[in-house]
């Protein structure tokens, strides 16, 4: 019954949404498609806490083109066939001309269908695949760097702390695959000897199995790349098992915090390849901004680990706003035209989008600053190389 | 009553986009469909053999990936120095491959588990899910494991005399997934009414009588497994070719769940059941949406499915059957034995 | 062959933790005939309430772990009375759907109530692991090993040594007859829910300060336990034990000899097998089928 009468309701919405513009929006609508609930809930809602701390600044600031910004926030499940409705919803039904999302890469394959589909602009915030802007879908636009680019920037670095042989050990998806294919490409061309590649589940507690054999192994080096939980897992389950092998991490969302406060001594002399550096705000390239993303996500409650993750909401929001700005009106087409145009310094390096995919489709991708990080005496800090 | 409902849903559904113009509504139907589709094929075996499947996400799962790879084409090393290289063929062909494949494994799979009954059946079920989620996932040559296969190309199908027609809007897949939920609904009405469909109710109620009678119960939950099989790899072939990217996330254990709730909170071993738990389960998460938090959307969701089995244990259809006919027609299934097999 | 013995003593390790996993759910399969889709919630649940008890409250480490079995023991005698009792009769797919439903609240609630930021429960031994051998293993694993064992050879013991367990044996064999020589049976099924529900908050009790505690954690954890009952034959405790034991083994030989990516899908290759060659599971008694 309920069912009917919300199918009647939605439907005469959309009919008077139809009848025109006339019903002249005074707000500038921002979809955001991230999973709140299922396997990547707490990513998510970090992500969305600081997109939320962004559309507040900027309201403050007397928001975009005079107007306020709105989030329209949904909650994909983490399931890519929710990724894609919710997509549909945010487009059709709440008509956000610009869209945020949405956090992996399986979920964010999946919606890029619709948004050919609409031809509305999506900011990628955190997935990693190379899929997503190598397809020629040119409505996605990404602050998050893929693993080649990760391991792009990582090459200068290789010779100085002296690698020799590196094993990887990585989370069984998209992101984990993808980073250890980049990486031991670079690795083999700067002359490093690649040896193991394990892979662990998604879900997995327990990598005991794993960690035995990389223990055996001639390698100086673990590669990890895999979510902060089983990082930490990894480090307890490494001290267990007396592994003292060099380990650097990769995908910019370890959270060193979380790691030291859960791992403890487990974590100490791991390194770590991450995006943002909260923990010295004033080495970011905009300390001010630094500052206050971490003032306001500490008064609003937000645990400090949280921010590794949470600032790609804020910047992301931050482009998406910047785009609209340079768009001069909130319109889908005008809006990816100038995301081209965008050139905004984030919370982590410059913010500008470079072409990359097929020629006439091509994807924008941005390229952050990417710095390597180490777990000393209990605290983090950078690696001067 | 049982004749004039699923007609008069079937009218109602047909007319529905003339008036229903919003698409993320549409595109709900669409994929509720599609998994209503999956739970029909479900309830042929939970229904009517009363074997529980507990990894029919992986014949879905299978039609998905076959018809993809059959329209994107692969390259594929096989041992012994094999290789197999297959050029992209029409999305129909891949329809049809999807159906047979999934059929075939279908069939594989129920011949060699049908040795075991009750529990037994349902985590060798979940097993199989389970391993060829695992193959998806690791065998990246071919169906490039997490790193998903993207821009699948939309159905298209060659009607004679009319030409080629691509479903490419949200109207065009509505009524395909419709058409084809019409085609399987009418197949398990076919079959359930036949002699074959008295042999699969026999072994489901008194297995020891219906053998004394000269049924053959592995060849009957065999048949019932392929068709079941066949009929989830087509309504998984749908879901790829609209969503168009597919990864190992399309095994979840969810989307069985998802399928198993469709069925028996529907009434299984009903016709009409899995229609009306597919709607009612496929859309309670959108009219969930807007009102609540997401957590307290799937809280809702878990209650829903609680009270409905308190107030109707047998599942809504059946009970919506004893509201309208209150003498219980001979043809009715009798209540369940306490223990069923175990 | 340092790495074998490492490997060895991996399996060890996990498959105590595995078999006390499998005999809450094999008891609760094998003599009520309810697929219990809340194990895994129950595990999640026993975690948090160890959570709650060592950080939230400060109570010590070993007084904590108790609290969270009782915390199990009396939300799956609620769940039992509340929700199972009622549909004692109903066949087994619509129980099995009640607890999916009560499954997904729990999961839910505790997303809800938590947050989905995994939580730590610190441990109280030392971080420098014991070495044997060239084969190390860190204390906190050797204690939640011998915890495990202490409670299977207590459940054990429970169900083989004492009136109750005779009940609960004569109601699997046969709940009718049961009944009618003056067992209650309405009794003995809310003593075996909370029972089975115990062990499985037990478990997350012990393995939370291991691993991390998180809403999603019970879902792995259940189907492990499947695959443990199954492997074991419903109702065996002893071939739960065994079973825990036996999948150990080949994840962590799997994992570590044939291909990492497969090491969740040789417990299900096993089940498969061993189905197919014996299909009442390896240590099941002898069953009527139908």
């Amino acid at each position: 019954m309920s069912t009917t009468t919300r199918l009647a309701s939605l439907a005469a919405l959309t009919l008077a949404l139809m009848a025109g513009p006339a019903v002249a929006a005074d707000t500038i609508k921002i979809g955001v498609n991230e999973p709140l609930t299922g396997a990547f809930a707490a990513s998510g809602t970090y992500v969305v806490n600081g997109a939320k701390i962004a559309a507040d600044e900027i309201n403050a600031k007397g928001g975009v083109l005079g107007k306020k910004i709105e989030l329209v926030i949904e909650d994909n499940k983490s399931n890519p066939t929710e990724a894609a409705a919710v997509a549909e919803k945010l487009i059709t039904s709440d008509k956000t001309p610009v869209l945020m999302g949405a956090w992996g890469s399986s979920l964010t394959l999946a919606v890029m269908p619709k948004l050919e589909e609409y031809e509305v602009p999506m900011l990628v915030e955190t997935s990693s695949s190379g899929k997503i802007t190598t397809s020629g879908n040119p409505f996605v636009f990404r602050i998050s760097p893929p693993s080649a680019l990760e391991a792009a920037s990582f090459a200068p670095m290789v010779k100085k702390i002296g690698l020799k042989k590196v094993d990887f050990l990585v989370i069984n998806n998209d992101w984990g695959r993808g980073a250890a294919g980049d990486f031991a490409k670079m690795l083999k061309a700067e002359g490093v000897e690649v040896g193991l590649t394990e892979t662990m589940d998604q879900a997995a507690q327990d990598m005991s199995a794993q960690l035995s054999k990389l223990k055996s192994s001639d390698a100086d080096t673990i590669m990890m790349t895999t979510s902060v939980d089983q990082l930490t897992l990894l480090f307890k389950q490494m001290a267990a098992l007396g592994i003292k092998k060099r380990v650097i991490t990769t995908g910019g969302s370890q959270n060193p915090d979380q790691i030291i406060a859960q791992a403890g001594a487990a974590a100490e002399g791991t390194m770590h390849l991450t995006t943002f550096l909260p923990w010295a705000p004033e080495k970011t390239p905009d300390p001010a901004a630094t500052k206050y993303f971490l003032a306001e996500w500490k008064a609003r409650g937000h645990q400090f680990a949280g921010a590794t993750e949470s600032f790609r909401g804020y910047d992301g929001i931050r482009s998406i706003a910047a785009a609209i700005e340079k768009a001069g009106s909130a319109e889908p087409a005008a809006i990816t035209k100038a995301f081209w145009d965008v050139k905004m310094t984030g919370l982590n390096g410059p913010i500008a989008f470079a072409k990359s995919g097929p020629e006439g489709k091509e994807s924008g991708q941005s390229k952050p600053t990417v710095y390597l990080i180490k777990i000393a005496d209990g605290a983090v800090s950078e690696v001067a190389l | 009553m049982t004749r004039l409902l699923p007609l008069a849903l079937l009218v109602v559904l047909a007319l529905l986009p003339l008036g229903l113009k919003d698409p993320y509504l549409l595109n709900a139907l669409i994929t509720t469909g599609i998994f209503t589709i999956g739970a029909m094929s479900l309830n042929l075996l939970l229904g009517y053999t009363g074997q529980l499947s507990l990894g029919h996400i992986a014949f879905f799962g299978i039609g998905a990936y076959v018809s993809a790879l059959t329209s994107l084409g692969f390259d594929v090393g096989l041992p012994f120095g094999l290789r197999v290289t297959h050029e992209g063929w029409p999305p129909a062909a891949g329809f049809l491959l999807a159906v047979l494949i999934a059929g075939l494994c279908g069939y594989v799979v129920g011949r060699l588990s049908f040795r075991v009954r009750g529990a037994y059946f349902v985590i060798v079920t979940i097993s199989f899910a389970e391993v060829v989620r695992l193959v998806a996932l690791n065998w990246i040559e071919l169906t490039q494991g997490p790193l998903a296969l993207t821009s699948i190309p939309f159905m298209t199908l060659g009607l004679p005399g009319l030409g080629e027609m691509t479903f490419r809007t949200k109207i065009q897949n509505y009524y395909l997934v419709l058409g084809v939920a019409t085609l399987s609904y009418l197949l398990i009405a076919r079959l359930v009414g036949s002699r074959f469909g008295r042999a699969m109710r026999g072994l489901k109620e008194n297995e020891p009588l219906a053998l004394s009678v000269g049924v053959d119960a592995t060849r009957t939950l065999t048949i019932a497994a392929t068709v079941s099989a066949a009929m989830a790899g087509a309504a998984g072939s749908l879901y790829a070719h609209y969503i168009r990217i597919i990864d190992p996330d399309v095994f979840l254990f969810s989307y069985t769940v998802t399928m198993v709730i469709m069925v028996v909170a529907g009434g299984k071993g009903t016709l009409v059941g899995p229609v009306i738990g597919g709607l009612i389960f496929g859309l309670l998460p959108v009219a969930l949406r807007p009102v609540m938090a997401p957590e307290a959307q799937w809280i809702v969701y878990g209650a829903t499915l609680i009270v409905i089995l308190f107030v109707m244990p047998r599942g809504i259809a059946p009970a919506l059957a004893a509201l309208g006919l209150p003498k219980r027609a001979p043809a009715a299934p009798k209540p369940e034995p306490a223990r069923a097999s175990s | 062959m340092d790495q074998l013995l490492q490997h060895l003593v991996n399996a060890l390790v996990l498959g105590g933790t595995y078999a006390l996993l499998g005999i809450g759910l094999t008891l609760i399969f094998g003599i009520m005939n309810v697929v219990n889709f809340t194990h895994g919630a129950l595990y999640t649940v026993g975690a948090y309430a160890m959570y709650i008890a060592a950080v939230g409250l400060g109570m010590n480490f070993f007084v904590a772990l108790p609290v969270a079995v009782v915390a199990g023991l009396a939300l799956g005698a609620l769940i039992e009375f509340t929700l199972l009792r009622p549909l004692r009769g109903a066949d087994i797919d619509t129980t099995m759907l009640v607890m999916i439903g009560a499954g997904i609240v729990l999961q839910s609630g505790a997303l809800w109530i938590f947050g989905g930021v995994a939580k730590a429960v610190p441990s109280p031994f030392p971080d420098a692991p014991l070495q044997i051998l060239g084969a190390s293993v860190s204390w906190l694993r050797i204690f939640v090993f011998l915890a495990a064992l202490t409670l299977i050879v207590s459940a054990y013991a429970l169900i083989n040594g004492t009136r109750l367990g005779r009940a609960m044996r004569a109601t699997f064999q046969d709940h009718d007859t049961a009944a009618l020589m003056g067992v209650n049976v309405s009794l003995i099924y809310t003593a075996t829910f909370a029972l089975g529900s115990s062990l499985a908050a037990a478990a997350g009790a012990l393995l939370g300060p291991v691993y991390v505690v998180f809403p999603q954690m019970g879902d792995l954890a259940a189907v492990k336990a499947f695959a443990i009952v199954i492997l074991g034959g419903l109702g065996s405790i002893t071939g739960a034990t065994i079973g825990g034991f036996a999948l150990a083994l080949a994840e962590e030989f799997g994992a570590g000899y044939v291909s990492s990516g497969y090491r969740d899908a040789m417990g299900f290759l096993i089940i498969i097998a061993v189905l197919l060659v014996k299909p009442t599971g390896l240590f099941a008694r002898a069953e009527r089928i139908g």
